[in-house]
């Protein structure tokens, strides 16, 4: 009695399930993921202002705004042959910004995103440009560095107009033994 | 309710009374229930647990030497009091919510069951449909309690042991700490809709199996299952149908142009679940032989 | 309202799959009368009994308790009506008086009326002195008396007792039996149900009795009397196989197993001479013979047993 009592109410939900979630794929399948390029490429930079701001303010730097940074983004997922949406460890984003201190030899910085389905994503930073996983602050403290890696989150139903952002990526040179991990 | 005395033989034996049965309301049946809760261990337990988990797990975070990375804001649990709660909250959402509401909703129908007492309340005043309320209100307020004191006692001991430092909220914002005490809170506030969807997945899994042990495992296993096809890319459209969704819409709370969203058709998509369940759990009920017992 | 029956059953029938538990039973029971379901294990009574408390629904008939039905009333059917079904159950981790005050809660119940009549139960099936003992520590026969006492909390018209003295001991038996009389005798109208013939002849006007679900027999124990036969002999043989059998060639006697073990007879006395004449020239060895039921008892088993293989 109770098992097929049992066995019948869980065959039922799954096959329902099985029927709901498939239709639902089939529907929305031209819908897409709501981890989208433009998406990244306008909530990366305002992140990553953000905390290189409090990276600023540990350091005892001033005279930085969000305004003066003016960061921005281009983002891609696996290189060329991926489409541009949709979680994964494998987005690169390129970011330019302006701080007069740190110049940008290259032209921009890569970030790599490990972007998860939640529509939130973990950023590492080149560490050249941002410094290494600890700081020393102006009281001559260790830190973790804000820009070293961070967490952040965007809305599933924000603007996904393009933002129009193009970075070009700086020419691919020969690997050093310096550059190799 | 009525006490109304009815006419008796005058040579009545002693058996019989002057009491008449009357109609009790689905408050009344929800006190019993209630009743019957606090006489047992189980809920006390669960409630104990609630109270006393979050200080060990803040004692213990705190002396981590590397703070856990992998969740949202497990980083920053040793700059600010505020992030704690938040990480715990995010951690709780996967397994543990499911499983404290499951520990009373998976038996409150099924241990009637296990006692044979279905037919000792059913040959009574009260009809199925006030047994079947009462019982899911218990369920319910039982969940909402957890939830309260769950949160309570992580926020109190997070800030006590840790602080009240100003919080990095999801967009590298910069909160200030009155801010992020309200914006934790609120979080915590919005696992209640999801929370509340488990507790009547619950109840119905208690109702169709009549075992207690079905109906604290299954949901528990449901909410596991959800949490992966949910991590899962590529069917990311199934994601607003999974009950475990909604246990996130709390980052659009964080961000610094806050973002509603998610806890909206996270809130329709528990409310769809709950009145689901509900229904398949009520008609089950409402049809069933009671032939054991 | 006088002239309206307690029980009203008519034409109820439950099926499982291809199984009748409950054939078309109709039933009725007036006031005040104290009325009795008489069967062995499995004919069906308890299916009965539940269809009329609403636990289960019939795929047939109708019931109606003092002139109402579940259908046009609810729960209310249930207004005047107590009782329980098998052996009552409770919640093992509360007390006994916490089990009768969550019960009076469900009948409306609550507050000082309600404290003084769980009182007043518990004094008439006499467990005061445990009352503040979990039921999970109670024994068989106490739960039975304790069953008795939530179904008089509803101070009902109408008793239904499923098997009352079902599982107790000798002294618990006598006890519960004893109750079960003084009940009947304060004016409610009582329905009991039992396999014993013994429990039922005492106590009941009016009787019905099933088999396979089916009502083999139905009228007064003073009519069902009347047709009592002759006085059942239990035989036992060295070969009950064979002296059973044997029966099977002579029509004026009715031979069936017992419920423990050997064999039942009964007939008129020349008839029985005859049989067991028969038995020992057989070569059966013959090891005791002697009266073992009382009329009535004869019939019941007569009725209920005569052409099924006795299970024990």
């Amino acid at each position: 009695m109770l098992r097929s009592n049992l066995t019948r109410t869980i065959l039922s939900l799954a096959v329902v399930a099985v029927v709901v979630a498939a239709l639902f794929v089939v529907q929305h399948r031209s819908g897409g993921s709501s981890i989208t390029e433009a998406r990244l490429e306008r909530s990366l930079p305002t992140t990553f202002s953000h905390l290189y701001l409090q990276q600023a303010d540990l350091l005892g730097r001033t005279g930085l705004t969000m305004k003066s940074l003016d960061a921005r983004a281009d983002c891609d997922k696996g290189g060329p042959t991926v489409a541009n949406s949709g979680p994964g460890a494998d987005w690169i984003c390129l970011m330019t910004w302006n701080d007069p201190d740190v110049p940008l030899p290259d032209g921009s910085g890569k970030f790599e995103l490990n972007v998860h389905s939640n529509d939130c994503y973990t950023a590492g930073g080149p560490s050249k440009l941002v410094g290494l996983v600890t700081i020393v602050d102006r009281r001559g403290r260790e830190v973790p560095n804000p820009v070293f890696e961070f967490d952040g989150c965007f809305d599933p139903n924000g603007d996904d107009t393009p933002t129009g952002v193009t970075i070009v990526p700086p020419p691919v040179t020969a690997p050093t033994s310096a550059d190799a991990r | 309710m009525t006490t109304q005395s009815t006419p008796t033989h005058a040579d009545a034996a002693p058996v019989v009374g002057h009491i008449t049965a009357g109609r009790p309301g689905v408050l009344g049946v929800f006190a019993w229930e209630v009743t019957k809760l606090a006489a047992r261990a189980r809920a006390r337990w669960t409630l104990l647990v609630c109270l006393a988990a979050p200080v060990v797990l803040v004692v213990v975070l705190k002396g981590q030497q590397r703070p856990p990375k992998d969740s949202l804001f497990g980083r920053y649990i040793h700059e600010s009091g505020w992030a704690l709660p938040l990480l715990i909250l995010g951690f709780a959402a996967q397994w543990v919510l499911p499983l404290l509401t499951a520990l009373v909703a998976g038996d409150i129908f099924a241990n009637e069951d296990q006692h044979g007492t279905w037919k000792t309340v059913l040959t009574r005043s009260a009809s199925r449909a006030q047994l079947f309320w009462a019982k899911t209100l218990t369920a319910m307020a039982f969940a909402l309690v957890v939830l309260v004191v769950l949160a309570a006692s992580t926020m109190l001991s997070s800030v006590l042991i840790v602080g009240h430092q100003e919080l990095v909220g999801l967009s590298g914002q910069l909160v200030p700490s009155a801010t992020a005490a309200r914006l934790v809170l609120a979080s915590w506030a919005t696992a209640a809709p999801p929370l509340l969807a488990f507790t009547a997945l619950a109840i119905l899994l208690s109702v169709r199996s009549r075992s207690p042990a079905v109906g604290i495992a299954a949901p528990v296993v449901i909410g596991m299952v959800m949490q992966l096809v949910g991590s899962l890319g590529g069917i990311e459209a199934l994601r607003p149908l999974l009950l475990t969704t909604p246990f996130e819409a709390w980052h659009g709370l964080l961000v610094e142009h806050r973002f509603y969203g998610p806890l909206v058709s996270g809130a329709i998509t528990s409310a769809v679940w709950c009145i689901v369940a509900l229904t398949l759990a009520f008609t089950s009920l409402h049809r069933r032989d009671i032939t054991e017992g | 309202m006088d002239d309206v029956l307690a029980v009203d059953a008519v034409g109820l029938t439950k099926r499982y799959g291809s199984l009748t538990a409950v054939d078309a039973i109709t039933l009725k029971v007036a006031r005040g009368e104290v009325y009795g379901v008489l069967g062995p294990n499995g004919a069906g009574k308890t299916t009965f009994l539940r269809m009329l408390f609403g636990l289960i629904r019939p795929d047939a008939g109708s019931i109606r308790l003092f002139g109402q039905s579940r259908d046009e009333v609810g729960t209310r059917v249930l207004d005047h009506v107590a009782g329980f079904i098998e052996s009552p159950k409770f919640y093992p981790y509360l007390s006994a008086r916490r089990n009768l005050a969550g019960l009076a809660r469900l009948d409306g119940l609550s507050g000082r009326g309600a404290a003084h009549r769980i009182e007043e139960v518990l004094e008439v099936v006499d467990l005061r002195d445990r009352a503040d003992d979990r039921v999970g520590g109670f024994s068989f026969g106490m739960r039975q008396r304790l069953g008795v006492a939530a179904s008089l909390l509803r101070d009902p018209q109408l008793l239904v007792l499923d098997e009352p003295a079902n599982g107790l001991d000798p002294a618990g038996m006598r006890d519960m039996r004893a109750l079960v009389k003084r009940l009947a005798a304060s004016g409610l109208t009582v329905l009991l149900s039992s396999h014993d013939m013994l429990e039922v002849e005492e106590i009941c006007d009016n009787v019905t009795i099933m088999r396979s679900g089916s009502v083999v027999y139905h009228g007064s124990i003073a009519d069902l009397r009347e047709r009592a036969p002759a006085q059942g002999h239990s035989l036992s043989t060295d070969d009950d196989e064979r002296a059973h059998a044997l029966a099977a060639t002579m029509p004026d006697v009715s031979v069936v197993r017992g419920a423990e073990g050997g064999l039942v007879v009964t007939g008129a006395q020349a008839d029985i001479d005859r049989y067991v004449l028969a038995v020992v020239t057989a070569g059966i060895g013959l090891r005791s013979l002697g009266i073992d039921e009382t009329p009535l008892e004869s019939l019941f088993f007569l009725l209920t047993e005569r052409t099924t293989e006795v299970t024990t």
